[in-house]
């Protein structure tokens, strides 16, 4: 192992633990659901792509598969945080902020009416 | 036949890739299951304008140089935000696509969902992406300007 890659896996992951630790502290500190799946569902992901690219750098997993890796997880980390906020949407979860365009185009539509919304 | 054979070879890639064993009968298996693959998803006909790919090409590294400088833009704010527990204004504002067909405004919400601060939480039938953000009053007005820019680079990629 090259000193370059040595350097470039200990940057990574001690960002990458970084990330992920920012994305548990968001968890506690942001106030819904909706603000939370920002820290955790994306601040978190930057966090095990950067601990990927440490582990393609350093072990013999290959560059190939490591860059698929990420590749599907950042496809599939905001497909994931999309599905919890419009499921959490739907059934009423209460949001914070006073601004929300999509409550009126959803209870004009007939047959797609979320629940009424309950400020916290 | 040409649409499957172009589906075919980036499928068999993506298995050499995952598997990374290149022994004759792992790459044979791999033709097999890309094979698979391939008669499951039933590739569109649609022809390739050979003079349109350089752009096309251009426009798609760009794409995502522009999404890599707003990950790392975003993904830092998003820190700030919470490690100095900054003030918040969340809400939920629409943003048009304004692409035309479906991928472009699939795609449009997937690059908008994966940048820290933004996520879409609904698209309606006229690809309005309500987009829920933790600065809604920064975000209206950058995101549209974003957007339109992200449509005409989608519309040269996917020409």
């Amino acid at each position: 192992m090259t000193p370059i890659l040595q350097f470039i896996a200990i940057i990574a992951v001690i960002v990458g633990t970084l990330f992920s630790l920012v994305g548990i502290l968001g968890y506690f500190r942001l106030p819904d659901v909706y603000t939370r799946l920002h820290a955790t569902g994306k601040v978190g992901i930057f966090g095990v792509v950067l601990l990927l690219v440490a582990t393609v750098a350093v072990t013999p997993l290959s560059i190939g598969k490591g860059l698929i890796l990420i590749a599907l997880l950042l496809v599939a980390g905001p497909v994931a945080s999309h599905a919890i906020a419009s499921a959490a949407y739907r059934i009423g979860i209460p949001m914070t902020g006073k601004r929300d365009d999509l409550q009126q185009e959803l209870h004009s539509e007939p047959g797609r009416k979320g629940k009424q919304r309950i400020k916290p | 036949m040409m649409p499957y054979t172009r589906l075919l070879i980036p499928l068999w890639l993506f298995y050499m890739l995952l598997t990374n064993n290149w022994q004759l009968s792992n790459m044979v298996m791999g033709m097999v299951v890309a094979g698979w693959v391939a008669w499951l998803l039933r590739p569109s006909e649609r022809k390739i304008v050979w003079r349109t790919v350089p752009g096309a090409l251009a426009a798609a590294v760009y794409y995502l140089g522009i999404l890599l400088v707003d990950l790392a833009q975003s993904g830092w704010q998003v820190v700030r935000i919470i490690l100095f527990n900054q003030p918040i204004n969340p809400g939920i504002i629409a943003i048009p696509s304004g692409c035309d067909s479906e991928l472009g405004t699939a795609l449009s919400a997937h690059a908008i969902t994966v940048t820290p601060g933004e996520m879409v939480v609904e698209i309606n039938e006229a690809g309005v992406m309500y987009t829920h953000c933790l600065e809604v009053d920064k975000a209206a007005e950058h995101m549209e300007r974003a957007q339109k820019m992200r449509a005409e680079l989608l519309q040269r990629i996917f020409i």
